[in-house]
């Protein structure tokens, strides 16, 4: 476990399934009370007479992130456990504007759709048939069109978030965006205004309340700055190069028994070809972080893979380890330490060279080696259940 | 009962805010809305046709592994907005079984509206992975890339085509 309060974690998933219905019903009860079941209080959105969705939706936005990447930043909350949606950019803006001109046509979207349906408005119940019908039309052309399926597919698929896209820390990102979105608030009360002068607001619309948006906004806009000067700009930490190491000189340590060098063998296939001669086999990444859990401080873990592609220490790999990576991967191993070499050289030293280089080779091409420099970790202890997942989720 | 006036926006953002929050901070998950529809036309899937089902790139994620679809926070969550829904509407005397229209269009022109509409917005929602509650609003709180560039599309989509359909609402 990682340790963070949040989210909760449950004796049952029965249990977590239950605080789905008492959460939706808070959401169910607000959406209603903020308005969000009648479907000309949200098409006014469009008509600028009554910007209501707008507010609602940001001054939400706001409360929702200054509150997450507050506890995030004093340790909290651990957003890498949450669901977070991922990013398929072609996708998302097609499927965006779609929506929102479905949104316009029926005045509804699909959660207040099921909002104003429970209000009785049979406008409602008509817009929530054509959102199955749409979602199984969808579900029946996708792998049908080809193009569909591109589209959906089309993106990274990772999930990115707007600070990073930006290089700027998390909180001085949600301070920014908390500010910009006070302005906008100002200057929605003011188109507002001038298009009630054509149009008025839908009925049963509470008077304006014109400091209210300025407390919200300014008393998020405190807490976030507090949090940012508590916790201070943390920048994401560059990726670490590794150096290398000559597999050779990795042959000559082996031979010579140097301690606090741990080899660590990250091929995709470790019991398919014999690997090199004391090597902790990584089923993966997570098979890596298992063993370099329980590595001591200061060891120098030698990684080789196939062709020694890996170069930068993978992010969550303890920084108190040294890394190497092996020149040439298992291929360079292969190449310079297990293949003899012809005998030539006029010299005395190169006639060396080769002599030395050829003990190496039958060291390793021999038969028995069984003694390895650290001895391999004892298989990691987890303590219950598996590496924590990212929650799956959806709309 | 004459119905009550509707909260004042700032405060039933900060009420939905508080809402979205928890639901990141008790279930690690966002709010949505199409995950029943989208879950549901799982379940009907895998009763009428489970190998199309388990190979069609929207449903086979649903049930996977033999998988229930219908056993996923979100779709409790929804079931929760259709009880706090209703409750929200009969405690403030709004429960009227009408069509919410303005006044030059017929019945049967805004309901011919809301289908088209629904259909539309069903199959954006099944592509972008998400509507206006699961995209704009949850991915926009945790500074989702793609969900924000999906908020923008959504007002830019309802502005471009507000102006051809207004005799539906003013």
């Amino acid at each position: 476990m990682t340790g963070t309060l949040f989210p909760l974690t449950f004796a049952s998933e029965e249990v977590r399934l239950l605080t789905g219905i008492v959460i939706g019903f808070l959401f169910g009860f607000v959406l209603e009370r903020g308005g969000f079941g009648n479907a000309r209080k949200l098409a006014a959105q469009f008509y600028l007479n009554d910007m209501t969705v707008f507010k609602v939706m940001f001054t939400a936005i706001l409360v929702a992130m200054v509150g997450l990447f507050s506890l995030s930043a004093l340790g909290l909350a651990d957003l890498s456990l949450m669901w977070i949606n991922p990013t398929f950019i072609p996708a998302q803006a097609v499927g965006g504007f779609l929506l929102g001109v479905g949104f316009i046509m029926s005045g509804l979207c699909p959660g207040t759709a099921v909002v104003s349906m429970v209000s009785g408005r049979i406008d409602a119940w008509v817009t929530f048939l054509g959102i199955v019908l749409g979602i199984a039309l969808f579900t029946l052309t996708v792998d049908w069109l080809p193009g569909l399926g591109a589209l959906y597919a089309a993106g990274s698929g990772e999930v990115s978030l707007l600070h990073e896209v930006f290089g700027v820390p998390a909180m001085a990102m949600v301070v920014g965006i908390v500010a910009v979105a006070t302005l906008a608030f100002v200057g929605a009360e003011k188109v507002e205004a001038f298009f009630q002068g054509r149009r008025p607001p839908v009925e049963l619309t509470p008077p304006a309340r014109p400091r209210l948006k300025l407390a919200v906004g300014g008393s998020l806009a405190v807490v976030a700055l507090a949090v940012l000067a508590v916790s201070g700009p943390r920048p994401e930490m560059p990726p670490v190069r590794m150096a290398s190491v000559a597999p050779l000189s990795l042959a000559q340590a082996i031979i010579e028994r140097e301690p606090g060098i741990l080899v660590l063998d990250l091929r995709s296939d470790p019991e398919g070809e014999k690997g090199i001669p004391g090597a902790a086999p990584a089923a993966g990444e997570e098979g890596a972080l298992e063993i370099l859990g329980v590595t001591p401080p200061r060891t120098v873990v030698v990684v080789y893979d196939e062709s020694g592609i890996l170069t930068e220490v993978p992010l969550g790999w303890p920084r108190s380890l040294e890394y190497r990576f092996l020149e040439g991967g298992m291929e360079g191993w292969r190449e310079d330490v297990l293949t003899p070499v012809a005998l030539w050289g006029n010299t005395l030293e190169e006639r060396e060279w080769v002599r030395k280089q050829n003990q190496i080779a039958a060291f390793f091409s021999g038969a028995a080696v069984q003694a390895s420099p650290v001895a391999a970790p004892p298989p990691a202890m987890s303590a219950g259940g598996g590496a924590p997942q990212r929650r799956a989720g959806g709309c | 009962m004459k119905a009550k006036p509707y909260w004042n926006p700032y405060l039933a953002g900060v009420a939905l805010g508080l809402v979205l929050l928890s639901a990141y901070l008790v279930a690690g998950s966002g709010l949505g809305a199409t995950a029943l529809p989208k879950r549901s036309l799982a379940l009907v899937g895998d009763q009428v046709a489970p190998e199309w089902t388990a190979q069609n790139t929207m449903l086979k994620g649903y049930v996977a592994g033999g998988a229930n679809p219908m056993r996923n926070w979100l779709v409790f969550e929804v079931v929760g907005v259709v009880l706090g829904g209703f409750l929200g509407a009969l405690s403030a005397g709004r429960l009227a079984t009408k069509v919410e229209k303005g006044p030059s269009i017929s019945v049967r022109g805004r309901l011919a509206y809301a289908l088209a509409g629904g259909v539309i917005m069903g199959f954006a929602a099944a592509l972008a992975k998400g509507c206006t509650s699961g995209q704009a609003l949850s991915g926009g709180a945790v500074l989702a890339t793609g969900s924000w560039i999906f908020m923008l599309m959504v007002f830019g989509g309802g502005y471009a085509v507000a102006y051809f359909v207004r005799r539906q609402w003013t």
